[in-house]
């Protein structure tokens, strides 16, 4: 190993994890709402590990299967119980894997992407497999 | 105007693009089942080229278009001599290819301390041009707008001009336009690079849309849809594709009439009008018979 390498690699890997404690990161919890194909959320935005609370969130949905085919109606989000909670109801138009584009705005401006996979008891995350 | 209502006319203006490539085609005779593929490199190009490599967005888009003509080209260079159903079965192989390509493909570079670009069946995230420049909702719906008009304003007068009957006219029988001193091998492969790009132009647009795109927003759904949008609008003007999307996305999706069912719809009303209009609803006939109108 060459002399420089070492602190390049962790020069490196700080500046990854510096970005990675500014971007907002978001987790979300559904419920089917016992109508079809609707479904209860919480949101919990984190940054650095801390809530983040007074952010204006919009839900938006679509397959990435079926791009662009479906026109679900962005929602927004209302703050829960806990600091860095959010509550939304999502309507979708059936079950699978659905793209949800959260757009932060307010105390945060960005934009993040969760893929979930929705199913008559509610959604988990999609693990994808590698080729 | 509303975020759904800006939602709506976005989605029918990218999908316009899609589905006038797949009608360039239809009109030059051929039906291919692999434009989601040409869509899916416009995607990749754009993203790589703003996400990647800090280009600005209008330059990405004339980078993937450059690209889709070039892929499209070299799809229609061995496919030349297929017809019908041979060349739709062409196309369809060529575009699950690409497609397949992006599941393979795992190009990232870092941007600001973070890997870029595309990581295979993960996908690419990270497409932000738009987002970072501040560029609304409203006012990317505008811009998708104003290039779908462009594209619409050149295929008209292109189709009303001696290079569009000379499209039209291998479209027809490419037999009897080569024996009439007609270049076939030549417009079939401008048309198919004609076609490639426009494929694209809409592909990079969606992927700044979305700001995240996967090898699997490009399957043979996206096709299929396109080329039944332009079938359903019908050959007879650049404007029929339109008309397709608009049936679709537009009214039987975003009025919600049909809710879960609007597949089953659209299915049956591709059915029919394959059998009543073969080609579409603004055919040839309705075209010339409009013309006739008025001039008189």
């Amino acid at each position: 190993m060459k002399p420089a390498a070492l602190p390049v690699s962790l020069v490196v890997l700080l500046a990854f994890a510096a970005h990675a404690q500014r971007t907002p990161q978001a987790h979300l919890d559904c419920k089917a709402a016992g109508e079809d194909f609707v479904y209860d959320c919480t949101l919990k935005l984190t940054r650095a590990g801390n809530p983040l609370a007074g952010v204006e969130v919009t839900i938006g949905a679509d397959m990435p299967s079926m791009p662009m085919a479906h026109n679900v109606k962005p929602v927004k989000a209302k703050p829960g119980a806990a600091p860095g909670a959010y509550e939304a109801r999502i309507e979708l138009e059936m079950q699978g894997e659905w793209a949800l584009k959260l757009r932060l705005s307010g105390a945060v401006n960005d934009l993040l992407l969760l893929h979930y996979e929705f199913d008559d008891q509610g959604a988990r995350p999609v693990a994808r497999r590698m080729r | 105007m509303d975020d759904y209502a800006v939602g709506v006319l976005t989605n029918i203006a990218l999908f316009s693009f899609l589905a006038l490539s797949a009608y360039l085609l239809l009109v030059g005779g051929e039906m291919s089942f692999g434009q989601q593929a040409l869509f899916g490199v416009g995607a990749y190009a754009g993203g790589i080229a703003t996400a990647m490599y800090g280009f600005s967005l209008p330059l990405a888009l004339v980078a993937a278009m450059a690209a889709g003509a070039l892929v499209q080209w070299l799809i229609a260079l061995p496919t030349l001599r297929l017809r019908g159903l041979v060349f739709a079965m062409a196309t369809l192989a060529a575009a699950e290819m690409l497609r397949i390509g992006f599941e393979l493909l795992h190009w990232q570079r870092e941007v600001d301390g973070e890997p870029v670009g595309p990581d295979g069946t993960q996908g690419f995230r990270g497409i932000r041009w738009v987002f970072e420049n501040g560029i609304e909702p409203a006012a990317f719906l505008a811009l998708v707008a104003l290039l779908l008009a462009a594209v619409l304003a050149a295929l008209v007068r292109v189709e009303r001009s001696r290079l569009g009957a000379t499209v039209r006219a291998v479209g027809a029988d490419a037999e009897l336009a080569a024996s009439l001193g007609i270049d076939v091998v030549r417009v079939k492969l401008v048309t198919a690079a004609a076609a490639g790009a426009l494929a694209a132009l809409g592909g990079a647009l969606f992927a700044h849309a979305n700001t995240y795109i996967e090898p699997r927003n490009f399957d043979i759904m996206l096709g299929v849809h396109s080329l039944a949008y332009a079938l359903i609008g019908g050959l007879g003007t650049a404007l029929g594709p339109l008309v397709g999307v608009v049936l679709d996305i537009g009214l039987l999706e975003g009025s919600r009439v049909f809710a879960g069912y609007r597949m089953i719809v659209f299915g049956g009303l591709v059915a029919l009008l394959l059998i009543v209009r073969p080609r579409g609803l603004l055919d040839e006939t309705v075209v010339h018979r409009w013309r006739t109108w008025r001039k008189r």
